[in-house]
């Protein structure tokens, strides 16, 4: 009874997440619906609430010259909006630190700092596969997600 | 240092481990003086919400006085004794611009898990599992607040600890649902969950200027609370039909305004009950919505119903027909706190805003899994266990 329920569980996750285009975090970032490498040579864009957006970008210089950069206005006064994109077809390694390079680049410029976490103060770890499989997920999640 | 921790599903423990540091210029190291339960850790504690790690120190509703503070951090001293809503917030994105600070672009460093589940990333939230930035909660001697000339809020003198704790999570959550659901004077208001934030939230709309406010909840003791600390009608769900009993208090329109504040894990009876149980344990559905399909039901034509209860995922027999049909506004966030923490410090000094009988259980940390224990049976009418880390 306990394997047939675990089982519906995984099934029901599995139904939603193609229904809802659920991503779960760590399982693949590629688009529910579209081929993996036109998802892949989309642009990734944040929008940074500042009108006076201005280079250099260090985070985005720093993953070398395949990587094309452009800025544009926000509509509605909402600041300035800032594109990457590789040559080519990049795997999602690329795409993900792309993203977080954005990430860190919109802060920077909003706040003056990139946010940090850890060290956090935490108690013991019990080592679970799901606590482990966590600990992934979150180790990556500033490179992930739909950006 | 002491902290209460996440130890498993239904386990918390108290457990040394290492005090927080500065880690970003616009940081501020807090020693707290009271933290408290709250309705979202039952949601956490019971794993519900997927994206708890053991160790995580819970606990994001607190006060306390700042002990430390990062070179960026201007309005804030060493010494000023604070009170600072559970999700971070920046500041200067176009969300904070925009007085929407759950929103925060900036307050989650962990984006990805949320980006993945929802489409977009809220906030940080302290003491919130890893999908909300896995930030070390309040339940510790000492904590880590960044971004604190954004979060914390210097607390008037006249104004007691155990009041002004509460401007933290409880009353700025109702206070956020009975705004931004549009409350306006002469309105009346109907609220599902007389918890600390269903009962802030009916404070809040009488003090936006509603004219009748009713809250719906079965416990008697916190029903007793909704009427003489509060001042405003109850209903008792478990043996009334909460849908009639509002269309007969309300001359058949129903409330212009309906405020849920139950969250996933609601109560319901019959058949409608066992079939959201089985649905989310089979994950099927990850909520049990029941509050909020009786709120859709009971607003009056083109009212609106406001969604303060936590959800994680997906819910089911929605009822879509009935929302589009009767042209209501529905809408849902996390607090923003931030928003309204001047407003509410200023009417809990004029004590406009009372909340110390939230307070129903005090203790040392070191009994937080007591603590909680009887605050998810709803023990002894405990409203809120508030764990004192000094103590
Ligand atoms: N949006 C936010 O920022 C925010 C902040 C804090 C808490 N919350 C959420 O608000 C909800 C309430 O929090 P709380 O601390 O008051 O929780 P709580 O557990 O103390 O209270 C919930 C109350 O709802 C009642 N209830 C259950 N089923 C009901 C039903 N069908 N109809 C009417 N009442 C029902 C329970 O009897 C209980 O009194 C939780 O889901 C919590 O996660 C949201
Ligand atoms: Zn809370
Ligand atoms: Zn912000």
């Amino acid at each position: 009874m306990d394997r047939l329920l675990r089982q519906a569980a995984g099934l029901g996750g599995a139904a939603l997440g193609k229904l809802q285009h659920t991503r779960i975090p760590g399982v693949g970032q590629a688009s529910t619906t579209e081929p993996a490498d036109v998802a892949a040579r989309r642009w990734r864009a944040v929008t940074v609430f500042r009108d006076d957006l201005a280079g250099p970008f260090p985070e985005l210089e720093a993953l070398g010259p395949d990587l094309e950069v452009r800025m544009q206005p926000a509509a509605g006064g909402r600041g300035t909006e800032l594109y990457g994109r590789f040559h080519g077809t990049p795997d999602a390694d690329r795409i993900g630190e792309l993203r977080a390079a954005l990430r860190r680049t919109k802060q920077l410029a909003e706040v003056g700092e990139v946010l940090r976490v850890d060290p956090a103060t935490h108690g013991t770890r019990r080592p679970t596969p799901q606590g482990a499989a966590l600990e992934g997920a979150a180790a990556r999640a500033p490179r992930e997600g739909v950006l | 240092m002491k902290a209460a921790i996440w130890a498993g599903v239904d386990e918390v423990t108290v457990e040394d481990v290492p005090e927080p540091q500065l880690l970003n210029d616009h940081d501020v190291l807090l020693r707290i003086h009271k933290t408290v339960t709250c309705g979202s850790d039952l949601h956490l504690i019971g794993g519900y919400i997927p994206a708890m790690r053991s160790g995580d120190v819970l606990g994001h509703e607190f006060l306390g006085t700042v002990v430390e503070k990062g070179r960026a951090v201007q309005r804030v001293q060493v010494g000023d004794r604070v009170v600072v809503p559970s999700f971070v917030a920046c500041g200067s994105c176009w969300y904070c611009s925009q007085e929407l600070y759950s929103l925060c672009d900036n307050g989650n460093p962990d984006p990805g898990i949320t980006e993945g589940l929802w489409g977009q990333s809220p906030g940080g939230c302290f003491g919130y599992s890893h999908a909300m930035g896995g930030y070390a909660g309040s339940h510790a001697e000492y904590m880590r607040v960044p971004y604190a000339d954004v979060g914390c809020f210097v607390v008037p003198d006249g104004v007691s600890d155990t009041r002004a704790l509460f401007a933290s999570d409880s009353v700025t959550t109702g206070w956020t649902g009975a705004h931004l659901g549009g409350t306006q004077p002469g309105d009346v208001v109907a609220v599902w969950g007389a918890g600390a934030v269903g009962q802030m939230a009916a404070r809040a709309a009488m003090l936006l200027g509603a004219e009748q406010v009713v809250v719906i909840d079965r416990l008697p003791e916190r029903l007793a609370q909704v009427r003489t600390h509060i001042g405003a009608e109850a209903v008792d769900f478990s043996t009334t039909d909460v849908v009639a009993e509002l269309r007969e208090r309300t001359g058949g329109r129903g409330p212009d305004v309906c405020i849920e504040a139950v969250g996933m894990e609601a109560h319901s009876t019959g058949v409608q009950g066992a079939f959201d149980q089985v649905k989310q344990q089979l994950r099927l559905q990850t909520d049990r919505p029941s509050a909020v399909r009786e709120a859709i039901r009971a607003c009056r034509k083109g009212g609106s119903v406001f969604v303060l209860g936590v959800y994680a995922g997906m819910v089911d027999k929605f009822p879509l027909g009935a929302l589009m049909n009767k042209g209501l506004t529905v809408r849902g966030a996390q607090q923003h706190g931030q928003r309204y923490v001047p407003e509410i410090l200023a009417h809990m000094e004029s004590g406009a805003l009372t909340t110390e009988h939230l307070a129903t259980h005090t203790m040392p940390l070191s009994q937080a899994a007591e603590g909680y224990r009887i605050f998810k049976a709803k023990e002894d009418g405990c409203v809120r266990t508030v764990f004192e880390p000094g103590s």
